[in-house]
């Protein structure tokens, strides 16, 4: 199978939202303008808006009061002034009366109406140099027939309002450009690492189960995501190799039993009289539940395993001790054992009792079988020094040598020195599961005996509840 | 015993079938749940084997509508599906034993006899006899041609197990399931050493035993 390539940049989730962000801060940043724009420029013209109003209230109270002398009056007054506005007052034919300009820079309004009008005019120094300034003005047509003009300079107001202008329009569009820019950048860096990550599941899938994502240490989404894709694989190589392995054993486990059987069988056939066929008939049965037993346990294993088994509910430990104790007591007595139990009704665990029981069966199972005589075996309920709750079955037996303490808890593995002995090579794989499922662990270490036969103390250690 | 098995793997159904009828037992199989369900109302059978994945219905809903209906035959729960909270579903369901696959004949027919004597016992008893062994389930106390003998609560337990299916085959797995509510097999005798302690105190002093080994099989309680 084939995981598509990389698409196209632009379908990338990633630069889907990089676009959506940029319009976004396009629309933020369109908001944050006008209001830039609305504050300065927008504010100077609405201000000299205002004021050349206020100066037109003025002259038309003028002209109301005392008709177009006082007019005449007050414009050459304020002319003469030299103040922010220029004037122009023209008589009913269009002769100027007052004022600083010659002629209207717009054609007059008809009766009793009002225009404004922007134009251009030529202003001197007292120096007598000229120079073409922006003025903007309000024309009104007087009742009387006459006209006036009053207008302001707005060379600097103009200025600002086409720089402001500009830079909110020349903002806008490298916003745009620079958060597109980013957004590509992003989208590409997260594409890649998302390529990556596409890569080592591909290679995973091809058969490679030794790949893993890389984590950069950035501990981000994507370093987070690949440490939990690494954990996903470390975890499928477990699984996948036990199972291999776990299936070969399997193969083999069955087969000497399988071949026993069936020479068993054959021997049978041979025999003569009914008691030894019917002895070699038992003795095929016993076989078959040997065979039957293992399945049972590699059964359980895998539903231990797969975490589909047990209900938890918080219990004392020593209730389900103290049963296994009056179960084991009579079988190590029997065996020349003796057995010691001690235990604590203090300490608590989140438990499946029929789970744990089985895990410490076996245990127990191995103490019993793995202990010479005389020999000890103990149950030991006990904190840890962590405050982990620890159940232990220590013996006085051989003990298992460190290097292989590992190995004796997988599937099948049983050492060389108690192949002879019976059992599936399961017991401790189950106890292990048992344990993993609870969130604890199984532990293995030295018993209290001596150098030439150390013991074993074998530990299921649960968290306390 | 008259022994309706529902069951819609022919094989396995072939199986129980010649299993139960070699132990001397009469055996009707229906292949699908609503068969089987029509087939335990019509007929009057000491036991019902029934396995809990079947075609049409399953066998917790057809165990369920078949007590429902007043049905009082014990059943046997058959199925793969092993695990603690399956086996209270069926016993939830109306089943009285679970029996889990793949399984030894002897612990098949063990079970359905020992549900068979089940039906029968209406009163619920307070004194236990076989033989010249006396149990009495209100003081406690457990007499063999009268003379006393003292037991362990485990060891009264385990006795009173056997001398309710006295005369019948009891295995190991039933007794760490009932006597011990353990469901698993250990590895170990385990159960042959409660036994033989048992067996020393209740046969020990006595000519006659009444506690039998069953060989490939398990106990058995019979004067």
């Amino acid at each position: 199978m084939k995981i598509r390539r990389l698409p196209a940049l632009v379908r990338t989730t990633t630069f889907r939202l990089a676009l959506l962000y940029s319009s976004i801060f396009i629309l933020f940043a369109g908001v944050l303008l006008t209001y830039l724009y609305s504050e300065t420029a927008g504010y100077l013209a609405r201000q000299a808006d205002s004021e050349l109003n206020a100066e037109f209230q003025e002259l038309s109270a003028a002209y109301r009061g005392g008709g177009l002398d006082r007019l005449n009056q007050a414009v050459t007054e304020r002319s003469s002034a030299r103040g922010k506005f220029f004037y122009l007052l023209q008589n009913a034919d269009g002769e100027k009366i007052s004022g600083d300009f010659d002629v209207l820079p717009a054609a007059p309004p008809s009766a009793a109406q009002v225009v404004d009008v922007g134009f251009e005019y030529v202003a001197r120094t007292p120096e007598g140099e000229a120079s073409r300034r922006s003025a903007e003005g309000r024309i009104s047509r007087l009742s009387g027939g006459g006209v006036l003009l009053v207008a302001y300079d707005v060379g600097e107001l103009g200025e600002v309002n086409r720089r402001v202008t500009t830079v909110v329009w020349r903002s806008a569009a490298v916003g745009f450009v620079l958060s597109l820019i980013g957004g590509v950048v992003i989208s590409r860096s997260a594409a890649r690492r998302a390529e990556l990550l596409a890569r080592t599941t591909e290679d995973v899938m091809t058969g490679d189960l030794t790949r893993r994502a890389p984590v950069l240490g950035s501990g981000d989404e994507f370093d987070r995501l690949s440490e939990q894709i690494n954990a996903m694989l470390a975890k499928l190589e477990r699984l996948v190799i036990s199972s291999r392995s776990a299936g070969d054993s399997i193969a083999h486990d069955l087969r000497s039993p399988l071949t026993r059987l069936r020479n068993r069988l054959e021997g049978g056939l041979k025999e003569t009289s009914p008691e030894a066929q019917r002895a070699a008939l038992e003795r095929s049965i016993g076989d078959v539940d040997g065979v039957l037993d293992t399945f049972n346990a590699i059964l359980r294993l895998s539903r231990v395993q797969a975490g589909a088994s047990g209900s938890f509910r918080r219990l004392a430990a020593a209730s389900i001790t103290d049963e296994l104790a009056e179960l084991y007591e009579p079988v190590c007595e029997e065996a020349g054992l003796t057995f010691d139990y001690v235990s604590s009704a203090q300490l608590h665990i989140a438990a499946d009792r029929d789970l744990i029981a089985q895990a410490l069966a076996n245990l127990l199972d191995n103490a019993v079988k793995y202990t010479p005589v005389p020999g000890m075996i103990r149950l030991l309920v006990r904190r840890t020094s962590l405050g982990e709750v620890e159940l232990a079955v220590v013996n006085s037996g051989p003990g298992v040598p460190p290097e292989d303490r590992e190995r004796v808890v997988e599937r099948f593995v049983r050492l060389e020195q108690s192949r002879t002995l019976p059992g599936s090579g399961l017991g401790l794989s189950l106890a292990a599961a048992v344990a993993e499922a609870h969130r604890g662990r199984l532990s293995l270490s030295d018993g209290d005996g001596g150098p030439d036969a150390p013991g074993l103390t074998a530990s299921l250690i649960l968290p306390a509840a | 015993m008259k022994v309706l098995v529902i069951e819609d793997d022919a094989d396995a159904a072939a199986f129980v079938k010649r299993v139960l009828v070699e132990a001397g037992h009469a055996v009707d199989v229906r292949g699908d749940g609503e068969a089987g369900l029509h087939q335990a109302r019509d007929g009057d059978y000491d036991a019902l084997v029934v396995d809990r994945m079947l075609p049409g219905m399953d066998g917790l809903r057809l165990l369920r509508s078949y007590r429902d209906g007043g049905g009082r035959a014990p059943a046997l729960f058959l199925s793969a599906l092993g695990e603690v909270d399956h086996r209270v579903e069926g016993l939830q369901a109306g089943g009285d034993d679970y029996l889990i696959k793949p399984y030894a004949p002897t612990e098949l027919v063990a079970r359905v006899e020992a549900l068979g004597r089940r039906g029968q016992g209406e009163a619920p008893a307070t004194r236990l006899s076989v033989g010249g062994l006396e149990m009495d389930l209100l003081s406690r106390t457990v007499l063999r041609d009268g003379v006393k003998i003292d037991l362990q609560p485990r060891e009264f337990r385990l006795l009173e197990f056997l001398m309710r299916h006295a005369g019948q085959v009891v295995t190991r797995t039933m007794l760490l399931e009932k006597v011990w509510d353990y469901h698993f097999d250990p590895q170990t005798n385990v159960i042959d050493v409660h036994i033989s302690r048992l067996r020393g105190k209740i046969d020990k002093d006595f000519n006659r035993p009444l506690l039998h080994t069953v060989r490939g099989a398990g106990y058995r309680l019979e004067a």
